[in-house]
């Protein structure tokens, strides 16, 4: 039996787990993403075609080019698998990526605007889903877009919250 | 008393007079990238040069903007994880912000007119981290010797550019020499921004443990020309100087960008 995700109570919560975000991520990202969404459903798919829930995705740098990032890492929650951004921070953090799942792909872009000034920046702002592959090949819609960024490793935590149709 | 202020007065009317006939001030600008290695982090050496014709002091520069690069990784520097405040460096001065402020240092040579003298003075200056909110904001700590041992405090901030550029926007206050002679006057500036000569800590398993922060990180690729810089100098007289430069990339980062395509 799957349970739909509350939107509104996700967004309550928010600001705690970002702070708990900030933390953990200096003790184990993955350990973090794993204590979250252990006890919920990953994937809650309604009859409509709508995606609702949260994702999030512990992010490690790969490559950096100038000011641009490229990571990658695990998704844990609502579209469990894996992820592929490429971020540019600045005044506004910009990324575009590319979620993998089982069922397939979602790509689109966030936009963020960062707090904060010392190691770890959290942030918050939109992500757009723009194509996508497999069961959501025609995915669209916008979510929230929320995440912590660690200045001295350039790893980042993301978590997007809403609902996309597909 | 009254003859000794007659005495007085022509004297600084004398120290007065050559820095009061303020000419054009032209600047000079270089930049240098150490290592000069594309891909990876570095150190940005910023030096300014800035003269009037004629020999004269020049006007007290107010405001200076250093234009590089928006390619140029300074978000990304891994410089200035803390911050300090301005209240800190007053009351206790740079050796009590943490080191993971500090972003660089560098140094400044100023010129005062007394009489037909020119002193000079020269200042040690360290560039630190301020607390602002999802911006990068810079403190500037100068200290000089004498005649003005006081030390300078003044802020800047890292712009984002409309296009490809980013800046780096310095207000420089106006510091009063001698009594009834001009503010003193900057006429050379050097800045380093970047790990070199910095030194940062972090927790690794309840220990402190010493590291270099990465540096600001050159793009792969070698932007067409080289990294252009330009710098715009604002005076106290209203006028304006502005000076460019461009670093070249170095040969073998060249070669290896070619190797790529």
């Amino acid at each position: 039996m799957t349970r739909p995700l509350q939107i509104g109570a996700r967004h309550h919560r928010l600001p705690r787990a970002i702070a708990t975000l900030a933390i953990l991520l200096t003790t184990s990202a993955v350990l973090m993403s794993t204590e979250s969404f252990a006890a919920e459903p990953d994937v809650t798919a309604r009859a409509a075609h709508t995606l609702n829930g949260t994702a999030t995705a512990n992010l490690h740098l790969v490559k950096a080019e100038g000011s641009q990032l490229f990571e990658e890492g695990p998704v844990s929650g609502t579209l469990a698998g894996s992820a592929s951004a490429a971020l540019t921070t600045g005044a506004v953090f910009t990324a575009s990526f590319t979620i993998h799942t089982h069922s397939g792909s979602i790509t689109g872009h966030g936009r963020a605007t960062p707090h904060g000034s010392g190691r770890y920046q959290s942030f918050s702002g939109s992500f757009l889903a723009t194509s996508g592959s497999g069961r959501y090949a025609h995915v669209s819609g916008r979510a929230g877009l929320y995440g912590v960024f660690d200045r001295r490793t350039d790893s980042v935590v993301i978590q997007t919250t809403g609902t996309l149709t597909y | 008393m009254r003859r000794a202020r007659h005495l007085l007065a022509p004297l600084l009317a004398c120290a007065c007079l050559p820095a009061t006939a303020h000419a054009a001030q032209s600047a000079k600008l270089h930049v240098s990238f150490s290592p000069n290695r594309l891909g990876h982090g570095t150190t940005v050496d910023i030096s300014a040069k800035i003269t009037a014709s004629g020999g004269y002091v020049p006007s007290p520069l107010t405001q200076l903007q250093v234009s590089y690069p928006s390619d140029l990784g300074f978000d990304i520097s891994g410089l200035g994880l803390a911050t300090c405040s301005q209240a800190i460096l007053e009351i206790f001065g740079p050796l009590h912000c943490p080191a993971d402020s500090y972003m660089g240092q560098g140094n400044a040579l100023a010129e005062l007119s007394f009489g037909p003298e020119i002193i000079q003075e020269t200042a040690e200056v360290a560039i630190l981290r301020a607390p602002q909110e999802g911006q990068v904001a810079l403190l500037f700590y100068a200290n000089a010797g004498t005649p003005v041992s006081e030390p300078i405090i003044f802020s800047g901030m890292l712009i984002p550019g409309p296009a490809h550029d980013e800046s780096i926007e310095i207000n420089v206050p106006l510091v009063p020499s001698l009594p009834a002679a001009p503010d003193i006057a900057i006429v050379q500036l050097h800045a380093t921004l970047g790990p070199h000569g910095l030194t940062y800590y972090e927790h690794i398993h309840g220990k402190l443990v010493a590291y270099k922060p990465k540096g600001i990180l050159l793009p792969r690729r070698c932007p067409p020309g080289g990294f252009a810089f330009s710098a715009t100098f604002a005076f106290q007289d209203g006028s304006h100087a502005l000076a460019h430069t461009v670093v070249p990339c170095h040969p073998e980062g060249k070669h290896r960008r070619n190797r790529n395509i």
